[in-house]
């Protein structure tokens, strides 16, 4: 059995749009979701970051058919759970509610994506909904990090904001109201997204509705083009103070490729997350276990369209620490380019890999968030068992190589953040 | 023959899956005064400590290649051991999740770094950096002064500092007993697993009777008090509410979930609160209501389970509001919670929610570790199957019986508001002098009956009291 154990079926209907029917043992119920291939990496124009993910509020508006209220009311009738989220790649639209009411939820979920209407009134209060979700964010000093991480690392490509987008533009969004129309137009076309329904159906019923409900849904004409990020050449740094007591916070981040379930680099820096920097490394034990001089550790990379950054996050016990367990990091890296891993931790890690897949398959909803990301990424329901096999095949030498490609001084950005405060009692200055 | 130990079990072959909840009736309730944060502790250094036979680092190394997971989760009441592996480890896995509690380590290095993680996170974390946890936490406080629930459940600061490994060690002994525990496990076990396990346990849990604490009913707040931390933050986290007796098992509950979640189901837009102060005048991200402990699970808009408490509150969450906004916020939560109440909730409301709940709870409980944890909850609430309960009663409902109850348990004064905020005396002094608070719209196109109605918001009374409202800063929480 492959790594993905449910049977999926895939049509593309003549507008362009791909649907895909999982049956999945969840009596009952159904998961519908359309992913949007475009997020916050689409935001080309400047002054205009954050416009996906606001966007993606904006899809709750209503339609000539359905206003606002009568949507939601259907919803709530289906005893529905409907919502969205945006990210760097992709916006997606999930409902789960019973499977009975899938004909309903198609009129629905169809209806807004061909036929959303909102005036500019709407439109101004959820641009405020919308700083409202960076002001809850924003009590969080890992939220600035990433922020000044990215924006530092990245001068020409999107991904150098944040999926909410600078606060500047998020204060400017109630002007942008034309903007959102011509967005819409753009974008939520039938060539960039993909409907995806997993649950208690028959798939032939699934492409059924699927045809007559988005079937009259038109193709779009824009294409844009993505900046190309340039080599990084030389370490860049930003150190940030944080008015508010915090453990001081070390953030390194290395450009790396984009996604891919064939080349090589991506998988091998996945295996080198959790070889490196899981709690079960000699270096979490090291820093976190045993002498205790920090009290997190994490690296890995996100799953980009694009090429992003490989990110290793420590939270150090003192500020007078931070050299140390910087120390230690770069010794770990230096490890992993001069030197091949463990074969046998090489070999646990793979294992660990597939049965993490396999253990969150564990209801309609989850089945099909997991397909959703790597349908965002690949388009390619099949896409998991390229990736597995992939990893798989990588070999300890392989894991040398990419380390020595990525962990390089001249491709790294570091960012710290230490508390506004003078130094605390007992610690060196 | 039964089982030697209480059992909750829920096999099914189909799954690949196995969910171990192991729960005991013990909880933050029982921490000694001047220890608080023991039975936190107590738990940590379960899930996060090792066996006798295996370091904490070994233990992990061991997960590893099963990708297995062991948790634990530690509430007032209620203190929980998750396990969770793939059927083709349960001989491995067993093993070890028996072995954290019939074996466990007790090693003083771990426990040096969890009571410092612990401490970190109340003094780094809550106080300083989570300003809605915050909100929450000193909701909970004030709610339940000089009672067993005033805590917080990681403990406080100079509890936490004070705690000593024989404490901890003792108080395992004495609370996490074969008479407290409660065997969960759902899954693709073999039923053999479950017999055997609950054998193990009933022989190597320590056995004792301990009274359970008494949770009385806690103080009735006075009109409206407010406690206002001041600390730097770009908006105001608010959240209101007042304690009350009922739990699930209560007649009213069913009716009173309808009306809740007509006032503010969590993270929808069926509520009043969030069309009225999101939807129509953009004050923040999200405006919800709850009437039991809540924690949402994740990412999903769904409670996690195994929180079950003897006392309830019900609460109100506005999530962070520009400053400027933050008392007109308050106000519109109050006038609409008292509309709803004067008003009550009109038929077709009631039905609509009504066939909401009817799908929408069955979503609750989708995994089978899930349906584990709510039937544990059921049973420690002394009810049947809570979530078939729902199922059963909500067809037999009417809109007069959820208004009823609604006017009999609910109310919009006498109540606590938690708000972190800027500058304290800016957000208190209005309040306090029942002064208008006006709100500052920076868009255009505000409704001209929704502007009507903010005249009316900005002026609703409050019965704010002088004596118990107060400014803190962060440093005075959750330090003893």
């Amino acid at each position: 059995m492959g790594i993905f154990p449910f049977p999926f079926q895939q049509r593309v209907l003549a507008n362009g749009l791909q649907v895909v029917a999982v049956p999945f043992d969840s009596p009952g119920l159904a998961a519908h979701w359309i992913i949007v291939r475009v997020g916050s990496r689409n935001e080309i124009e400047p002054g205009l970051s954050g416009f996906a993910h606001f966007f993606e509020h904006m899809m709750f508006r209503g339609t000539p058919r359905y206003p606002e209220d009568r949507y939601h009311a259907a919803l709530k009738r289906l005893g529905a759970d409907s919502n969205a989220f945006t990210s760097d790649d992709l916006t997606a639209y999930h409902t789960l509610a019973a499977a009975e009411s899938l004909p309903e939820i198609m009129d629905l979920e169809s209806d807004r994506f061909m036929n959303l209407r909102y005036e500019r009134e709407a439109f101004q209060k959820e641009a405020r909904a919308v700083l409202g979700e960076y002001n809850k964010n924003f009590s969080f000093p890992e939220v600035m990090i990433e922020e000044k991480l990215f924006e530092t690392a990245f001068r020409v490509h999107p991904y150098q904001h944040t999926t909410m987008g600078f606060l500047r533009d998020i204060e400017d969004m109630p002007n942008q109201y034309d903007y959102s129309l011509s967005f819409y137009d753009r974008y939520y076309r039938p060539e960039h997204c993909i409907l995806l329904v997993v649950g208690d159906i028959e798939s032939d019923e699934v492409f059924a509705l699927a045809e007559k409900h988005y079937g009259p849904w038109k193709r779009g004409i824009t294409q844009i083009r993505i900046p190309q990020e340039p080599p990084q050449v030389e370490q860049r740094q930003v150190a940030l103070s944080w008015q508010n007591p915090t453990l001081p916070i070390l953030t390194l981040g290395y450009h790396v490729p984009a996604f891919s379930t064939r080349a090589r680099e991506m998988p091998a820096l996945d295996l080198i997350s959790r070889i490196t920097f899981s709690d079960t490394s000699p270096l979490y034990r090291r820093l976190v276990l045993e002498e205790q001089i920090a009290e997190s550790l994490v690296g890995g990379a996100g799953d980009h369209r694009d090429p992003t950054l490989f990110v290793i996050q420590t939270h150090a016990k003192a500020r007078a620490l931070l050299g140390r367990v910087r120390e230690a990091i770069e010794s770990s890296l230096r490890e992993l380019r001069e030197s091949r891993v463990d074969e046998a931790r090489l070999q646990a890690t793979k294992s660990h890999l597939r049965y993490a897949f396999a253990m969150r398959l564990d209801s309609a909803d989850s089945v099909a968030s997991i397909l959703a990301h790597i349908l965002q990424l690949t388009a390619d329901p099949g896409g998991y068992e390229e990736l597995y096999a992939t990893y798989d095949s990588l070999s300890a030498e392989d894991l040398q190589a990419v380390a020595r490609q990525v962990f390089r001084d001249e491709n790294r950005t570091v960012v710290t953040l230490t508390a506004a405060e003078v130094p605390q009692e007992g610690e060196a200055t | 023959m039964g089982s030697p130990i209480s059992t909750t079990l829920l096999p099914s072959s189909l799954s690949p899956i196995v969910s171990f909840r192991i729960l005991f009736r013990a909880g933050s309730v029982d921490d000694p005064r001047g220890r608080e944060g023991m039975t936190y502790l107590t738990t940590a250094m379960l899930a996060q400590g090792g066996t006798r036979s295996l370091t904490y680092a070994e233990l992990l190394e061991a997960l590893y290649p099963m990708a297995a997971r062991i948790d634990a989760q530690a509430d007032k009441e209620v203190v929980v051991l998750l396990g969770e592996c793939h059927r083709d480890h349960l001989q491995r896995f067993v093993p070890l999740l028996r072995d954290i509690l019939l074996r466990p380590r007790f090693d003083p290095a771990d426990f040096a770094r969890l009571r410092d993680e612990a401490v970190n996170y109340l003094e780094k974390q809550l106080r300083a950096n989570d300003d809605e946890a915050l909100g929450k936490a000193v909701l909970q406080s004030a709610l339940y002064e000089a009672h067993p629930y005033g805590k917080p459940n990681v403990g406080t600061v100079q509890g936490l500092k004070a705690l000593k490994l024989d404490e901890v060690i003792a108080h395992f002994k004495a609370h996490f007993t074969r008479e407290s525990v409660d065997l969960g496990i759902a899954g693709g076990y073999p039923e053999q697993l479950a017999v055997d396990l609950a054998k193990e346990l009933a022989a190597g849990l320590p056995s004792r009777s301990t009274e359970r604490v008494t949770v009385s009913e806690p103080r009735l707040p006075r009109g409206i008090e407010i406690v206002a931390v001041e600390k730097p933050c770009i908006a105001t986290a608010l959240s209101i509410g007042f304690a009350t007796s009922l739990t699930r098992a209560h007649e009213d509950w069913i009716p009173l979930l309808v009306a809740n979640s007509c006032l503010g189901e969590h993270r929808t837009f069926n509520g009043v609160l969030m069309n009225e102060l999101r939807g129509k005048r953009g004050l923040n991200y999200g405006d919800y209501s709850y009437l039991e402990h809540f924690i949402q699970e994740g990412g999903s808009t769904f409670p996690v389970t195994n929180i079950p408490r003897r006392r309830q509150y019900f609460s109100i969450w506005l999530r962070p509001v520009p400053h400027r906004n933050a008392p007109f916020a308050l106000r519109g939560a109050l006038y609409f919670l008292d509309r709803t109440l004067r008003q009550g909730i009109p038929e077709a409301d009631f039905e609509a929610t009504r066939s909401f709940l009817k799908t929408y709870s069955r979503l609750w409980a989708q995994s089978l570790d899930q349906r584990l944890g709510y039937l544990q909850d059921s049973k420690i609430y002394g009810i049947a199957d809570y979530l078939e309960t729902i199922q059963r009663r909500l067809p037999e409902l009417t809109c007069e019986e959820v208004n009823a109850a609604m006017r009999r348990h609910l109310r919009a004064t006498d109540l606590v508001v938690a708000a972190v905020t800027q500058d304290a005396d800016a957000f208190l002094d209005p309040l306090l002098a029942g002064a208008p608070t006006s709100v500052t719209y920076d868009t255009e196109g505000t409704l001209p009956e929704v502007l009507q109605e903010d005249r009316a918001i900005e002026r609703f009374p409050l019965q704010v009291s002088r004596e118990k409202s107060r400014k803190v800063t962060p440093e005075e929480l959750f330090e003893t």
